[in-house]
């Protein structure tokens, strides 16, 4: 493997995003290289990563500001590598999926690629400064992208975008300042070292309970919020709706993962030094997000918000196996935020594909498109099954794993209700489709036909990567159990988490 | 007489000789074209040249017996105030040419020598002819255009400014009173606080003089109509120069001459910073002209610098509360060098910034339209008016809200940390806060620029404020990029006002 892959791989569509945006109505094909290169980087790292190791693989760290303690840290272990795999995956289906974007396509190209650059930062970052920087560079694009790509309400749904998680990731900020100056390393400096601060909270006498609480309170309202989960989801359904496709599509694959990421990396590690109430609370967060937002998605009227709402539902299974803290539920959570990542991608393509040959959303107007699209209909349907859990796909497998593993800590109505929600997913899913793709076609709908064959193909390509997943979920699960295994061995002999 | 020993100060006696030959040049020739703005040009590199030559002065160089010195500190805001002029001079070579040009390079050459005196000064005297020097340069600039709207600014700005001088004079003459000296150093030796109630009545008129040229509330009244009614390029001058010149006086005086005081100054100062940036940033979120919006943000500014002072007079004297690279740093040193880094960052942005609007004010005159020059909505879809302009501002406004990586964030980092090692943990939550704050208004202007259609055909944007534009651009970066250099450099400056 070359040295510095990982700052390759960022430095790529960095470098993409800047040529594309002088390159005029060239930009696709420098982002579609511009993004291919860090895929083929990223499996050639899923080759020779190692999948038993606990520690970080593919480590950089250089100095940048030694006098503030800030470093250049970039590394992956078993929570960050899928999602970076899943990173450089979306990204160059994405571009495919807009290659007949004509509004400004030097400048839209830059911005899908910007924001790669930022997610692949944020899951390698090492370095809590290093982490907010690229954190932050993520919301830029995507306010581009929405504000000038958007529908009608687009300025209002970029700057409450823009605003409310900004927010978030402030308190985020203070709680991360309050990690940094309450640690002092033996020399008496300070240190931005993402892993050795969060080995640090363990330290009682460093960090007492009280002020724990609340950095971990702030941690985790950042992440929350980012995720979204009930009660903090309220941007997420207008930044959708307004958004154009691949906004979509990056938001909902790549930006929620941001905020359980920041769960897995940040949280889980500190979970067990605070107060047991927050279990509780978090658990109650992750139930009423998969309830609320699968009522949501069933009383919705357009197909994109009822997307938005099934992915507050679907991230609401994430949070609820990672505070149910057993190596079969954290396992079965970080695979279902990779299985999410790629099912929502066809699900908002899908929506975007109707927007633009039939020209509305609403589902009650919709009806019998399956005659005239056949091959999109086939495509959208594996999309839905996947979304709504069907054996062989890969959310069925994430969300049997959450649910297995969560039941032996969490109380058992917490299964039923959840056990009721998937009932009622299905229903939505179900009773979209039916209504949109099937029955006697509308007369006005009589002229609309399959959409572009690129559009197709990275449809295609990612039901393809769920049956894969779903019939083969070791391919990834097994990095995932190696860091979930860590995660849990500060608190838990090997028997108690069921590994021997 | 030796020359060579007054080296230190070839500078300034380069500037004003140019000053005077620029006058007598321009009465002689008769079109001189851009020859003044080129010759300013010259001399203020030259002068740049010789003060960055020699940044860091490892023993003070006093000359005038006694009354100037030259030293770490004074360094450091020579090299602002000097990058200011020239940026400023090389935006203004597009727009003063020609007969009359010589006296507007004289008045800024005027302007900058005497903020350089108040630079050196080590002497009440010295500086207040420091002071008047630059102010009474910069009143007659703010009228340079003469329109009705520059004449209200600059009598605005006159009686404000000379009000202030002559309470600061007042307080100085209190002081020469109590002291029997204007020496900064011998004032300090004095015990002033034999003179019992006196004292603080020289304080109060000394602070209320500083605040005004600082613009800390609620001495901050004429800083929105000045910065809006004068020249945009004087505007410049004034944020970003002579401004930093109140706050280069008030550290040698507070910090030297009435350290005995601080436990009385320095509550002042936490009042004043906390209503300052307060004040400051809501005020600016309803204003619609962006010069107003900058005038206020740099209220808002001035009043994060002002934590300086505060955290030096709640730190004084303390052990030592972190180490850079193995070196323990005491806050309130910490808290001088943040506060300079934020001097040096907020005066390169806020050029930027105007200079962005003068260009802007300058395309939009051409019209013959009578509405406001400087009304938000002239910035409706300024991406593709003016891409290069609307580039550089979009970037100096993310800077001024202080997001990373630009110089914005790094002075805020370093004086908010100090803050809290200090134990103002209050004083810099709020001031987190208001950077949070600060972007509703910032994004704002961003979304006019990037989100609105345009409200007119791309127009030619002149060589002299892109150059400026520019580099002040890649200054704002480079030192967001690579801090380490400038913090060390800021650390050796207020290493001058702390007892070694």
């Amino acid at each position: 493997m070359i040295s510095n892959a990982i700052s390759l791989m960022i430095a790529i569509p960095l470098l993409g995003a800047v040529i594309s945006f002088f390159a005029g109505s060239k930009a696709k094909f420098v982002a579609l290289i511009a993004s291919f290169i860090p895929l083929v980087l990223s499996l050639q790292m899923y080759m020779e990563f190692d999948k038993t190791s606990k520690m970080m693989q593919f480590v950089e760290s250089y100095t940048w500001v030694p006098s503030l303690g800030v470093k250049y840290t970039l590394g992956v272990d078993g929570i960050g590598f899928p999602l970076l795999l899943l990173s450089t995956i979306v990204s160059i289906l994405v571009i495919i999926y807009s290659w007949g974007e004509h509004n400004k396509p030097n400048q839209y190209f830059a911005l899908l690629l910007l924001n790669e650059v930022g997610v692949l930062g944020v899951f390698t970052a090492l370095d809590f400064f290093l982490f907010y920087i690229f954190w932050e560079v993520v919301l830029i694009p995507m306010y581009f992208l929405i504000g000038c790509w958007g529908g009608p309400r687009k300025d209002y749904a970029a700057i409450k975008f823009f605003i409310y998680t900004h927010v978030a990731s402030l308190v985020m900020l203070l709680a991360i300042f309050a990690l940094y100056f309450t640690y002092q390393l033996p020399d008496g400096s300070r240190t931005f070292d993402m892993l050795t601060l969060l080995q640090a909270t363990s330290d009682k006498t460093v960090f007492p309970t009280g002020l724990l609480n609340i950095i971990f309170a702030g941690l985790l309202f950042g992440f929350l919020v980012k995720m979204p989960a009930f009660p903090f989801h309220t941007w997420l359904p207008d930044a959708h709706v307004e958004a154009p496709t691949a906004g979509s599509v990056v938001l909902a694959a790549l930006l929620l993962k941001m905020g359980s990421y920041g769960i897995f990396r940040i949280i889980l590690p500190m979970l067990p030094s605070v107060d047991k109430a927050f279990v509780t609370i978090i658990a109650v967060i992750a139930v009423l997000s998969i309830v609320y937002g699968a009522l949501m998605a069933l009383a919705q009227k357009d197909i994109k918000k009822l997307v938005a709402y099934s992915s507050v539902s679907h991230m609401g299974f994430v949070t609820l196996g990672a505070v149910a803290f057993t190596w079969m539920s954290i396992q079965g959570a970080m695979f279902q935020q990779f299985s999410h990542g790629i099912i929502t991608c066809v699900l908002f393509m899908s929506a975007g594909t109707i927007q633009h040959v039939v020209g509305t959303r609403v589902i009650a107007d919709l009806g019998g498109l399956a005659d005239r699209m056949p091959k999109f209909a086939v495509i959208m349907m594996a999309g839905f099954m996947a979304s709504l859990g069907l054996p062989g796909m890969s959310g069925f497998v994430a969300e049997f794993m959450v649910l297995t593993g969560s039941y032996a800590t969490l109380p058992v109505y917490t299964m039923i209700v959840v056990f009721l929600s998937i009932a009622i997913t299905a229903a939505y899913h179900l009773w979209a489709m039916q209504k949109a793709m099937f029955g006697p076609i509308l007369k006005k709908y009589m002229d609309v036909h399959d959409p572009h064959a690129y559009e197709l193909f990275s449809m295609s390509m990612i039901i393809v990567l769920t049956l894969i997943f779903g019939l083969q979920p070791g391919l990834i699960t097994g990095m995932m159990g190696t860091a979930a295994y860590q995660l849990m061995e500060p608190v838990m002999t090997l028997s108690q988490m069921g590994v021997i | 007489m030796d020359f060579g020993h007054y080296a230190p100060l070839w500078g300034e006696a380069l500037l004003t000789v140019l000053a005077v030959l620029i006058v007598l040049l321009g009465s002689l020739m008769k079109n001189s074209g851009k020859l003044m703005g080129y010759l300013s040009l010259a001399g203020l590199a030259v002068a740049f040249g010789l003060v960055t030559s020699n940044l860091i002065i490892a023993k003070p160089a006093i000359f005038f017996f006694g009354t100037i010195s030259v030293d770490s500190l004074s360094q450091f805001f020579k090299a602002v105030f000097l990058v200011v002029s020239l940026l400023v001079v090389i935006a203004s070579l597009s727009k003063y040419t020609g007969k009359g040009a010589e006296d507007y390079y004289a008045l800024l050459l005027f302007a900058t020598v005497g903020m350089m005196v108040v630079a050196s000064s080590i002497d009440l005297v010295t500086l207040f002819v420091g002071f008047e020097l630059a102010s009474l340069s910069t009143y007659a600039l703010a009228a340079f255009d003469k329109s009705k709207k520059n004449l209200e600014a600059a009598m605005k700005y006159f009686i404000f400014g000379s009000v202030s001088s002559s309470l600061m004079l007042f307080g100085f003459s209190l002081f020469y009173g109590m002291a029997g000296s204007t020496r900064l150093a011998d004032i300090a030796a004095a015990s002033l606080a034999n003179f019992g109630p006196a004292t603080l009545v020289a304080l109060l008129f000394v602070i209320a003089g500083f605040a005004f040229k600082m613009a800390l509330v609620p001495f901050h009244m004429w800083a929105p109509d000045t910065y809006e009614g004068a020249p945009a390029l004087v505007s410049a001058l004034l944020a970003a120069g002579s401004k930093k010149m109140g706050f280069a006086a008030a550290f040698r005086v507070l910090l030297i001459a009435l350290i005995a005081l601080r436990m009385d100054w320095y509550l002042a100062f936490a009042i004043l910073a906390a209503i300052t940036m307060t004040l400051g940033n809501l005020a600016a979120c309803w204003q619609n002209n962006v010069r107003r919006i900058l005038a206020y943000s740099s209220i808002a500014q001035a009043g994060y610098i002002a934590i300086g002072f505060v955290v030096v007079g709640a730190a004084y004297g303390a052990a030592p509360v972190t180490s850079f690279n193995g070196i323990a740093v005491p806050a309130a040193q910490l808290g001088i060098a943040g506060a300079l880094l934020l001097v040096l960052g907020h005066a390169l942005m806020k050029t930027g910034a105007f200079i962005g609007t003068a260009q802007v004010a300058s395309m939009v005159a051409g019209k013959g339209q009578d509405t406001d020059p400087d009304d938000i909505s002239n910035y409706a879809g300024l991406s593709s008016r003016a891409p290069i302009t609307a580039f550089c501002m979009l970037i100096f406004m993310f800077a001024l809200a202080g997001i990373p990586p630009t110089a914005g964030y790094i002075g805020k980092f370093v004086l908010f940390s100090s803050a809290i090692y200090s134990g103002l943990v209050w004083l810099a939550v709020l001031a987190i806060l208001n950077s949070a704050l600060s972007l509703v208004y910032y994004l704002r202007i961003i979304s006019y620029m990037y989100l609105k259609k345009p409200v007119g055909p791309k127009i030619s944007e002149p060589k002299g404020y892109v150059a400026a534009l520019v580099l002040t651009l890649i200054a704002v970066i480079w030192i967001g990029v690579f801090p380490q250099g400038f913090i060390d450099w800021a650390l050796q400056a207020a290493a001058v006002l702390l007892p070694q």
